[in-house]
């Protein structure tokens, strides 16, 4: 047997502990180290992806225990897509982190990087709740040692209220799993998909209370209102790199509720009916409302992106919580787009930084390098508001197809259509103010001298928005494969057997040796 | 028995609740461990209870409390314990840099890290 | 030349002028200009096919599965506009050369242009309306840099702004009625779309996607009442304001009009709307265009008022409607790019574009003076020029147009709208051009370089032949009428001539000409009134509703996040429980399947103190010490409770953790206030209460009945409790499923701890760096110090008990795979015991003694589990595979050596290193607060009296 399937995780999880042992003190090896076990992890990941693009799923049986008695790593067209999308993420950010310099403002940068990724890849690539669960806090503690990184009070401050939160929705896992574990007896996913199947209709209070509050676990990552307030001061104040990673958490997030919400307590489970579709779309559009009307209100840039973060995830949200096969498929199609915008977004906010000291919104003297950094800020937003030619406007396109014709679809239009008129205006403000404001104010003699940002940096952010680019010129492709990975989730025999009906150790009787 | 344990957790997780709203990081992080506490002790009845049959195999035995549970309370337990340490670690730090513990802050005013 | 390529050329070419821009202002001039011509031969390559009425088409799938395919078709009416865009397009780049002065970045200059050409292009040959969509809003992003263009100007930035916004919102909503039309039809392609009449204009929704389009259609085209961003756009410089207002931009929404009219038009509320829309714009236009003493803004209104002429014309839905329109739309393209042009030629040389400011100038620019009254009375209807042709077809047609069942209303508003036309393009030329020669200009005037007067001057020419010879111009707009109405209708026979007979028509423009003339003679009084009378300023209350919106917004959803974390955490819990209830609520409760176990007295002991512990930590938690003590309380009872229900490892490891935790807070509470103030107001105490109460009772309510009610099957633990010694060879099935059977959730687990502690160090390094450094230096200790500082007793005891400590650590580690222990305990306990070792002998002493670094320890921790895991690819099983033997050491009884077991030093050396490097990053800290310690731990406190001389060799090697 292979054992790619386990590289993503395995891969950073020894590298980490090394940087830490081996090169705590050579920021030149760190770096090293760091990049090629990135590059290394696209590399498998692309592996894993084709590997699963027809459709095959891989299983890895750890301790080749089978399941559901052991913890399973299944590989489908959806979690590989999902690994990809990480390491291509994490390579671009890392190589922005290096050219900023951010990466040596405080110690273990690379260690904590790697440890983020591993719990993000995990994440992902599980078929275990309780394992689900571990990796949620693998990547939640690495995202807090990364978020206060480099310290500075306001930094501190905000990342008490992120942990404190997040302990929070660990708390609420722990309440989910223990409700799930009571009802069923069983942990592995697949395997609760057939267990929730026997439940008898007259029993399903605690059931539905289960799922109810695992829903609830995700929608706190996917900062779905009024769940989201841990979001906007934490994107806000992490490092502009940080917060570019953590735009691929929101979708782990997503990424749970789609894989669960399928595969377990999908619409047609009658124990479960008449639950999520009460309250989950509505309040993702009021995520959208709150999430755009904050970018027209933010007063500083990190602020406005983050708050646009939160209005793309609440885009993906909505699309979800219509469950249907057409908009599954949309959303994922957004998730890539709006992972990819928000990074490069986070990252132009820095430049932004980096040429001028702050990023409130106020108009200030023009400087280095503003022009390109305008062009990708022009860019960027476009992408985030959803205007042509980049992918935020096709992703909009599917969404608002994938409604037409439920009882909500005026709702959801009026609210999507608005949105994004908000949001235009709140980017054009905010572009206007930055860049073009900025000619009318002549610098003040006392103005120290600002460093032009790195060309690697600039490289790393338009290399985003050349794979948003990507996104847009092949969405025929990516759509269609967001299709099949739609049609897959909605029907999952595959799924359940490879994960249910592959033996492993003691389960059959070869095994019996010991 | 069940309803003692029922109502500890229930108890727990209100005291928690409560400390969790208060304004100072200190007392909020009480709150967070009662609220650990209430749910590893939710996470364990998962198995429900068994008294007097520990799941170590013996051979005069041959039911024993349900071990999968204390397993994954076990690692919420160590899991826990991590995170408190960082929360109280972050909370310190706060403190020292501003001199104020409410956990309560205004990001519109705080200036921009660089 | 395939259409791709004519799409694409102006993208392509955007790039070089950007490029080229060192290359100088001839050169990159040169370039677009030779990309724009190439697209222009391009389209006339098709001409033939054109003109023979085929439709040439070009596809490439892009997003199938949607129905957005990259489309393109050319019939007479895309050729029509793409002639209009490129062929003027040609003229503005010439023009803009000489026009665009050296200060101007011209490079970005024509790269914006050609992007928007590219985009205007890419409308009129769309045959995907999804595609044309997305042209669409291209136009309305490239015009925002093309407005936006002199950066420095707050109008260029404001009019950039609510251009986007306004055509923004159109797009948007045509995206909606585009959709809309789709789903109709079943496909996003006009030539299926325009295929469907009747089944679009049945459809119920037809309505609905009609307005939205509509909206898209008017905003764009700057119709009624969303005409006013149009004039604000003039802050763009002059060639600019000619290409997007004379031929390009506004004609857009037309454009969309006349494609969609085989499918939309002829239905009572196309016919209302649009009518209507356009004879209001078409009046208020012209009449506010008289009164505007700024040359551009007075264009800017009289193409206002020709949209809204052209738009009433499509309104119609008759085919003579139609024809008349696309006339118009030549001609208006041809004259009133003319004018721009001239007045920018004015602007450039006189230096001011005010009416009043000018006059006299026939004499001093006579080449301009021609040109410009040429067009301008072509623009007036007067015959021999083209604008008397159409215009005179418009005043027939609305002679059988009826609105409102009022048959005079529409000629009478027609005519009306006339006059003044007529009035605005007569003080155009007398109050600039007539005249006596003044001697205030800003600048000496003169007719400019061949560069600037040449493109109107060509202009100009076509003005003339149509007007003289409108049979040359004839078939080509019956052509292209054609394609308009796509087989609804027949195109009308009636021929292109100067001379109808006596006509209304005929009337009617004498009429609306004579009338110019009389309200040009009575202009001052009528200018007087005008500006008595009140009017509201468009860019006002533009600005007022934006900073209105963006106050409203700030005032929503600032004060909801601003960091108030016990708001969120209450909202947060409340939406939980809320959520829980309603779950719970709709569901169904079954019978319960077990029976309540008696409680015995211990157990009721155990929870009175449990419940008394929680209690008083409600009550007392403002004493932060008292609180600690009462947490540990609360530790204690849950670890004792988790023996009494048989599960000894929890125990150990609840107690264990619970020792370490509160060591740790006693640490940071050295830093902390020990009293927590009384803050929160009665008010937010009952609300925290009553949130508090509902999720207590939420949990003990899910507790209560999942205790007393079975699975829905066996649990899976069945499985592990069977297979536990003959597949994970311990008996302790606990610690099995944690290093074997969930090991993987245990690797996972050591990581966070791992983590957690490097987290801590780093966090630590940078506060030590920090500002916080001096703070600490300085900062007094608020608790009076023990006078001896490592009691002797206690400094002793340690010492001897380490080597215990370690190894009951070493016997928890070995029997743990089959009796309650493990490498977790096994870590903790021995870190308590290094940990006492600290408190006893302080910090320096202990870490002087101290071989490894805990980095070391943790990062050899997690390497080892992985690598154990890892261990088992070589036998070819799966990451943590175990395998294991039996041994035996004196003097420990039997024991299995497993893999296992190995994976297990990895989760201890983890835990300790874990541990100790959290604790020792605390105690750095302290250190820095407190005086440096002493290398004599067992003296007394040195910053007393002078220290007798005394070492702590006696104890050396203790660890």
């Amino acid at each position: 047997m292979t054992h790619w399937l386990i590289a993503p995780i395995i891969l950073p999880a020894l590298l980490a502990p090394f940087i830490v042992l081996a090169a705590r003190y050579h920021i030149g090896i760190q770096r090293t180290f760091s990049v090629a076990g990135v590059i290394a992890m696209i590399v498998i990941a692309a592996g894993l992806a084709m590997e699963s693009a027809d459709g095959t799923v891989q299983i890895y049986q750890l301790g080749d225990w089978a399941a559901p008695f052991g913890i399973i790593l299944v590989g489908d067209r959806l979690s590989t897509l999902m690994v990809l999308l990480t390491a291509v993420l994490a390579l671009f950010v890392l190589l922005y982190a290096i050219g900023s310099g951010w990466d040596e403002r405080g110690r273990h940068f690379h260690a904590l990087f790697q440890f983020q990724v591993m719990g993000i890849m995990g994440a992902f690539l599980t078929g275990d709740l309780f394992n689900l669960f571990v990796f949620f806090e693998v990547l939640l503690i690495a995202s807090y040692g990364l978020m206060i990184h480099a310290g500075g009070n306001a930094r501190l401050k905000a990342g008490v209220q992120y942990v404190l939160f997040n302990l929070i929705g660990s708390t609420l896992f722990l309440f989910a799993l223990g409700a799930i574990y009571a009802e069923t007896g069983t942990l592995n996913m697949a395997d609760l998909a057939a267990r929730v199947a026997q439940i008898d209709p007259a029993e399903t209070v605690g059931i539905r209370v289960a799922s109810v509050l695992l829903l609830l676990v995700f929608a706190i990552k996917a900062a779905l209102v009024p769940l989201h307030f841990w979001l906007p001061s934490s994107y806000a104040e992490a490092p502009a790199p940080v917060a570019a990673l953590f735009a691929i958490m929101t979708k782990v997030g997503a990424y749970a509720i789609i894989r669960v919400y399928t595969l377990v307590f999908s619409p047609e489970v009658e124990a479960t009916a008449g639950l999520h579709d009460v309250w989950l779309l509505p309040a993702a559009l009021v995520s959208l409302a709150i999430g755009t009307i904050g970018v027209l209100a933010a007063k500083r840039l990190d602020r406005l992106i983050a708050f646009s973060v939160i209005g793309s995830m609440a885009m993906v949200m909505v699309s979800i919580s219509l469950f249907t096969p057409t908009s599954i498929a949309a959303a994922l199609y957004y998730m890539v787009h709006s992972t990819l915008a928000a990074a490069a977004l986070f990252l132009i906010s820095d430049l932004v930084r980096t040429g001028r000291g702050n990023v409130d919104l106020t108009a200030q003297a023009p400087v280095a390098g503003a022009a390109l950094t305008a062009s990708l800020f022009f860019a960027g937003a476009i992408a985030m508001a959803g205007l042509p030619p980049l992918s935020g406007f096709l992703g909009k396109l599917l969404v608002l197809d994938a409604a037409y014709g439920t009882d909500m679809m005026v709702w959801v239009w009026v609210i999507v259509l608005t949105g994004s008129l908000v949001s235009i205006l709140g980017f054009a403000r905010a572009g206007s103010i930055l860049f073009w404001k900025a000619h009318s104010v002549s610098p003040s003699p006392d103005a120290l001298v600002m460093p032009r940002p790195a060309v690697l940096s600039y490289l790393a952010v338009g290399g985003l928005i050349a794979l948003l680019g990507a996104h847009t010129v092949f969405a025929g492709q990516v759509h269609g494969y967001t299709t099949r990975i739609a049609a897959e989730l909605f029907a999952p025999d595959a799924y359940m057997d490879a994960v249910l009906n592959t033996p492993g150790k003691l389960s059959t009787p070869s095994k019996e040796a010991h | 028995m069940e309803f003692l344990v029922a109502s500890a957790i229930g108890i727990m997780t209100a005291a928690g609740l409560y400390l969790l709203l208060r304004l100072r990081t200190f007392p909020v992080i009480m709150g967070i461990s009662l609220l650990t506490y209430a749910v590893n002790v939710f996470l364990f009845t998962s198995g429900r209870l068994t008294i007097g049959a520990p799941p170590v195999l013996r051979d005069d035995m041959t039911t024993y409390a349900d071990p999968l549970p204390q397993a994954l309370v076990l690692t919420a337990i160590v899991i826990s314990f991590g995170m408190t340490a960082v929360v109280v670690m972050i909370g310190l730090g706060a403190f020292l840099g501003s001199d104020d513990d409410h956990v309560d802050d205004q990001p519109e005013q705080s200036g921009g890290p660089t | 030349m395939s259409l791709f390529f004519i799409v694409a050329l102006p993208f392509l070419g955007a790039l070089l002028p950007g490029i080229m821009n060192a290359a100088g202002r001839s050169a990159v001039a040169g370039v677009t200009f030779t990309v724009s011509l190439l697209a222009f031969v391009g389209l006339l390559t098709n001409l033939p096919s054109v003109l023979a009425g085929e439709v040439v088409m070009a596809r490439v799938d892009w997003m199938p599965v949607l129905g957005l395919n990259f489309t393109l078709m050319l019939d007479g009416l895309g050729f029509f506009f793409a002639l209009l865009i490129l062929g003027i397009g040609l003229l503005i780049i010439a023009y803009a050369r000489s026009y665009l002065s050296r200060d101007d970045n011209m490079g970005q200059f024509f790269t914006y242009l050609l992007l928007f050409q590219g985009a205007m292009v890419g409308i009129v040959l769309s045959d995907n309306i999804l595609l044309l969509l997305i042209f669409w809003e291209l136009t309305s992003l490239s015009s925002f840099l093309l407005i936006g263009y002199w950066k420095h100007l707050p109008e260029g930035r404001q009019g950039a702004r609510m251009a986007l916004t306004v055509t923004g919102m159109g797009g948007l909503a045509m995206i909606g009625g585009m959709l809309i039309l789709g789903q109709i039809v079943g496909s996003y392609d006009l030539s299926v779309i325009l295929q469907n009449r009747e089944l679009i204009q049945a459809d119920p929704m037809y309505v609905p996607a009609l307005i939205l389009i509509l909206l898209g259609c008017f905003t764009k085209s700057a119709q009624f009442p969303f005409h006013f961003w149009l004039p604000h756009a003039m802050a763009a410089p002059t060639p600019v304001s000619a290409y997007l207002h004379s031929a390009t931009m506004v004609k857009a929404g037309i454009f969309l009009m006349a494609r969609m009219w085989p499918v939309l038009a002829g239905t009572p509320e196309w016919f209302i709307i649009v009518t209507s829309a356009g004879l209001i714009t078409m009046v208020l236009g012209a009449v506010i265009a008289l009164f505007k003493h700024d040359l551009k803004a007075l264009l800017a209104f009289s193409t206002v008022s020709h949209l809204g002429l052209i738009t009433m014309l499509l309104g119609t839905g008759t085919a003579f409607g139609a024809m008349a329109a696309m006339f118009h739309i030549l001609n208006h393209a041809t004259f009133k790019a003319a004018l721009f042009m001239s007045a920018g030629i004015i602007d450039h040389e006189a230096h001011t574009r005010d009416i009043r400011r000018l006059g006299g100038l026939r004499r001093l620019m006579p080449v301009t003076f021609v040109i410009a009254t040429l067009a301008a009375l072509s623009m007036a209807g007067i015959p021999l020029l083209n604008g008397f042709l159409s215009k005179e077809m418009m005043l027939e047609e609305t002679t059988h147009t009826v609105l409102f069942n009022t048959p005079w209303l529409v000629p009478a508003l027609a005519v009306f709208g006339s006059l003044f036309s007529a009035a605005y393009c007569f003080r155009l030329i007398s109050h600039v051009f007539f005249g006596p020669v003044r001697d205030d200009y800003p600048a000496k005037p003169h007719d400019p370089p061949a560069g600037l007067w040449l493109p109107p001057a060509f202009l100009v020419v076509l003005v003339v032949i149509i007007g003289v010879a409108p049979f040359v111009a004839e078939p080509f707009v019956k052509l292209v009428t054609a394609s308009v109405l796509g087989g609804e209708a027949e195109v009308p026979k009636a021929y292109f001539k100067i001379w109808h007979g006596l006509v209304p028509a005929l009337f009617m423009s004498i009429a609306a000409t004579v009338g110019g003339i009389v309200l040009l003679l009575i202009f001052k009084p009528a200018l007087r009134v005008w500006d008595a009378a009140p009017r509201p300023e468009a860019k006002v209350i533009f600005e007022a509703i934006i900073e209105a919106a963006a106050t409203v917004s700030q005032k929503l959803v600032l004060p909801l996040h601003n960091g108030a974390f016990s708001r969120y955490a209450a909202i947060g819990s409340i939406a939980i429980i809320a959520a829980g209830f309603y779950a719970w609520a709709t569901g169904t409760v079954g019978p319960t399947t077990r029976t309540l176990q008696a409680a015995d007295p211990v157990a009721i002991a155990g929870w009175g103190m449990l419940v008394a512990a929680t209690a008083g930590l409600v009550f007392l938690h403002r004493n932060r010490f008292l609180s600690l003590i009462l947490i540990g309380i609360v530790g204690l009872m849950v670890s004792i409770g988790f023996v009494f229900f048989s599960a000894p490892d929890l125990a150990m490891t609840q107690f264990t953790v619970e020792v370490v935790t509160i060591i740790l807070l006693l640490l940071a509470l050295n830093f902390l206030p020990k009293h927590t103030p009384i803050e929160s107001s009665v008010l937010r105490r009952v609300r925290d209460t009553s949130v508090a109460v509902a999720g207590g009772l939420a949990a003990f309510g899910m507790a209560y009945h999942f205790m007393l009610r079975d699975a829905v099957t066996t649990p899976i633990s069945e499985f592990h409790l069977a297979n536990s010694y003959k597949g994970g060879g311990g008996t302790n099935v606990v610690n099995v499923i944690l290093v074997d059977f969930r090991g993987f959730d245990t690797y996972g687990e050591i990581i966070v701890l791992g983590i957690a502690a490097l987290l801590i160090y780093a966090l630590t390094e940078a506060l030590l760096r920090g500002p916080v450094r001096a703070r600490l230096l300085n900062r007094k200790p608020d608790q009076a110090r023990a006078g001896d500082m490592h009691p002797m007793m206690m400094v002793v005891l340690t010492r001897v008990i380490m080597p215990v400590v370690l190894m009951v650590g070493f016997y928890i580690f070995l029997r743990g795979h089959n009796e309650p222990g493990g490498g977790f305990i096994a870590g903790l306990i021995v870190s308590i015991g290094v940990v006492m070792q600290y408190m006893a002998s302080g910090f320096s002493w202990a870490s002087a003694r101290l071989k490894y670094p805990y980095h070391g320890v943790i990062g050899a921790g997690v390497l080892v589990a992985g690598l154990t895991g890892i261990g088992s690819w070589f036998v070819g099983k799966p990451f943590l595979t175990s395998d294991f033997t039996y041994v035996r050491i004196p003097p420990f009884h039997e024991f299995e050596l497993a893999t296992a077991a190995l994976f297990d030093v990895g989760v201890f050396l983890a835990v300790v290193g874990a541990v100790m490097l959290s604790l020792e990053s605390f105690s750095r800290l302290a250190r820095r607060a407190h005086e440096p310690e002493t290398e004599h731990p067992m003296d007394i406190d040195p910053s007393r009296e002078t220290l007798p001389d005394e070492d702590g060799s006696t104890a050396k090697g203790a660890v």
